[in-house]
């Protein structure tokens, strides 16, 4: 029950009979002011749902490389997730996304339908949980490129933003049976992801299995509290094209203002490009070596709520500086044929990189988050510069854009056939 | 007549036995009436709680959270640790933070996301990380001074309290140094200033609407007054306080994208 609150009028005349101290009265007048703004809070109580739906409208523009002439382009998007207790011990989890974009993706498609999520939980015992179905994996602590996100490879279906938490959300995840047991201080997971087809499928409203699910999989990962503040994970991930590879996780505290991480996977594996021809079903000398890959950064947040976080990345199996060159300088096939294929395992084309991601929470005006991002080839000097102002409120989120990608015709960035873009989106939850 | 003897009697009584516990009281050492304070805002169990946050500016309402909040003492440090689910607004619902000690975890169900955060990394705008979860005050730190005066309360009625002047102890503590009134005779707290090293105030909390809640009167609400600019409030509004098992294995990253409570 709420207790009934005087008003400043009773409280005048208390001061005045003498009730309050006038020294206390002096000393507590901007706290009575905002008391009596707290007695403005409804009685309200929120209860949680299972649902989480949003559709989202953008429209937009770029410059093209090729001529510089500028092209609109339209969006709408409705995304559903559902994450419900079915009966005791068993939980659905249901995450979807249409993409219908004006003009058509890369796919070719106007409409792009993303079954990110579709899959059965049960908890056998408080600790042991077995999952069934469609499931979006993701190891990694890094922020910018994660060396043991194993399962990004086919994932990306639809691109709406180059923000690396859009992409890691609006993916879909693969097909798989997994197991995890948990204890005090740590956990063990075990899955396995079979193969069940052969090929990619661009149809608007496609599953898609075979972007995810075109080969054998498994992957086991360890977590254990070894200290106070200390937790890596570690992780072995095999499949069938690829000797096994371990991985590895660990974060910690710097000082109350940061956080330091380090991100690594290595295995014995052919190079990217071998990859790529691989995949052709080309001939390409092999290249297998140990091959390390590393995201180190740190985050650091001021007391105004700014957060930067600088990530040096390093990808032992993409190219170094001369064979980059080499290949920029060969035929075109074979770079389409390369960055296609980067596309898809969504790696980048050159060994060293640098990312830098700033947020600021409530910039200037209350509600309103700016970011900005810029990801930058060490071995190209290519840039993708990206900046966002959102502004929310309590069901609807308001944004602006904006991107640019700079460098030589064929670098990293250089190759984008948009030198920059912008979009204007709109989200509602319902 | 004989009433009257009988009523100076009872009075005389009274007297006796307020002076009594009011000497009681006065034995209390400083971190002892804190200890208690403590106890009186926190049950001494795991619970969980939900949490409705309201932030005004100048008057308005410009922000609005709910968080369903489980928590649970650490057996070693005997500060709580606490796993908080967004409940609202849309945007955020189903979101996950989870706060042991300085170890803070931060989940997003929709990208997967598991990100480790840093004490100063805020979420909740005003509110500090400090503010919305439980906190065991004498766990961090260590009270000075227990001086008797009165004050007016969250309600704008006078109190007579303890005053408090507590220093960090630790390490964890997230202000230097707090002033806190705990109203004598039933250690409730009613208000409590928190500053900064150089003595700047931070922002000033009142603690009220007391209501039985598991077996005793505890606050189901705190104020929270920006100590720079006193037209920003916060007000955290506690309801659904009940007991309830929090599980080890709930507080710890692995179980963030697990974590589904009835």
């Amino acid at each position: 029950m709420m207790r009934p609150h005087r008003t400043p009028l009773l409280i005048l005349c208390m001061a005045a009979v003498g009730l309050l101290p006038l020294q206390s009265k002096a000393q507590d007048d901007p706290d009575i002011s905002a008391l009596l703004v707290a007695n403005q809070m409804p009685d309200v109580v929120e209860k949680a749902s299972n649902w989480r739906i949003f559709s989202e409208a953008a429209a937009g523009g770029g410059v093209l490389r090729s001529n510089a002439s500028t092209q609109q382009s339209q969006r709408l998007s409705f995304d559903v997730q559902y994450d419900g207790t079915l009966a005791q011990g068993w939980r659905a989890i249901l995450s979807d996304r249409l993409d219908i974009n004006w003009p058509a993706q890369i796919s070719g498609q106007n409409s792009i339908n993303t079954v990110k999520e579709a899959y059965l939980i049960w908890q056998m015992q408080n600790d042991i949980l077995l999952d069934a179905g469609r499931i979006n994996v993701r190891n990694g602590v890094a922020t910018g490129y994660n060396p043991t996100d194993f399962f990004r490879n086919g994932a990306l279906r639809s691109i709406v933003s180059a923000d690396p938490s859009s992409l890691k959300e609006n993916r879909q995840g693969s097909v798989m049976l997994r197991a995890q047991k948990l204890w005090d201080g740590g956990s063990v997971t075990a899955l396995f992801s079979p193969k069940l087809a052969e090929q990619a499928n661009n149809a608007s409203f496609s599953l898609d299995i075979g972007a995810t699910n075109s080969q054998n999989r498994w992957l086991v990962a360890l977590s254990q509290k070894m200290a106070e503040g200390w937790a890596p994970q570690f992780l072995l991930f095999k499949s069938e094209q690829l000797p096994t590879q371990i991985g590895m996780n660990l974060t910690t505290l710097v000082n109350d203002a940061t956080v330091a991480y380090v991100e690594w996977s290595g295995g014995r594996s052919p190079s990217l490009l071998a990859q790529a021809y691989q995949q052709q079903g080309l001939y390409f000398p092999d290249t297998s070596a140990f091959r390390n890959r590393t995201s180190v950064g740190l985050t650091y947040t001021t007391e105004n709520k700014i957060s930067v976080t600088t990530e040096l990345e390093y990808n032992g199996g993409a190219l170094d500086q001369n064979k980059w060159d080499a290949l920029q300088r060969g035929p075109l096939a074979i770079y389409g044929q390369y960055r296609n294929y980067l596309q898809t395992v969504q790696e980048a084309p050159t060994a060293r990189a640098i990312f830098v991601y700033a947020s600021w929470q409530d910039a200037l005006l209350n509600h309103l988050d700016l970011s900005a991002m810029s990801r930058f080839d060490a071995v190209d000097s290519s840039r993708m510069s990206w900046l966002e102002a959102r502004f929310h409120f309590s069901h609807a989120e308001f944004a602006l854009q904006w991107q640019r990608n700079s460098g030589n015709r064929l670098s990293d960035y250089g190759v984008a056939t948009k030198m920059q873009s912008w979009q204007l989106m709109a989200r509602y939850f319902f | 007549m004989k009433t009257i003897p009988l009523s100076l009697c009872s009075l005389f009584l009274c007297s006796l036995l307020a002076s009594l516990s009011n000497a009681a009281n006065a034995a209390q050492k400083p971190q002892e009436i804190l200890a208690a304070s403590d106890a009186v805002r926190n049950p001494d169990y795991p619970f969980g709680l939900t949490n409705t946050l309201v932030e005004y500016r100048s008057g308005k309402q410009t922000d609005t959270s709910t968080l369903a909040i489980y928590s649970k003492a650490d057996s070693n440090s005997g500060q709580f640790r606490s796993l908080i689910r967004y409940v609202a607004p849309a945007r955020d619902a189903n979101k996950l933070i989870l706060y042991s000690g300085k170890d803070l975890w931060f989940y997003d169900p929709s990208s997967k996301a598991s990100i480790r955060m840093s004490p100063q990394q805020r979420l909740l705008g005003q509110a500090s990380n400090g503010d919305v979860v439980t906190v065991n005050l004498a766990k961090d730190y260590q009270a000075i001074t227990a001086l008797e005066e009165d004050t007016q309360d969250g309600d704008r009625q006078i109190k007579h309290c303890y005053k408090l002047a507590m220093n960090a102890s630790t390490p964890d503590a997230t202000y230097h140094h707090i002033d806190m009134w705990i109203e004598v005779g039933n250690n409730h707290p009613v208000k409590a200033r928190f500053y900064t090293e150089s003595g700047k105030l931070l922002k000033t909390a009142y603690y009220r609407r007391y209501e039985k809640q598991l077996g005793i009167d505890r606050p189901t609400e705190t104020v929270i007054i920006d100590g720079l600019d006193p037209s920003w409030v916060t007000v955290m509004r506690y309801s659904d306080l009940v007991k309830r098992d929090v599980p080890e294995l709930w507080l710890q990253r692995d179980y963030l994208p697990r974590f589904k409570p009835e």
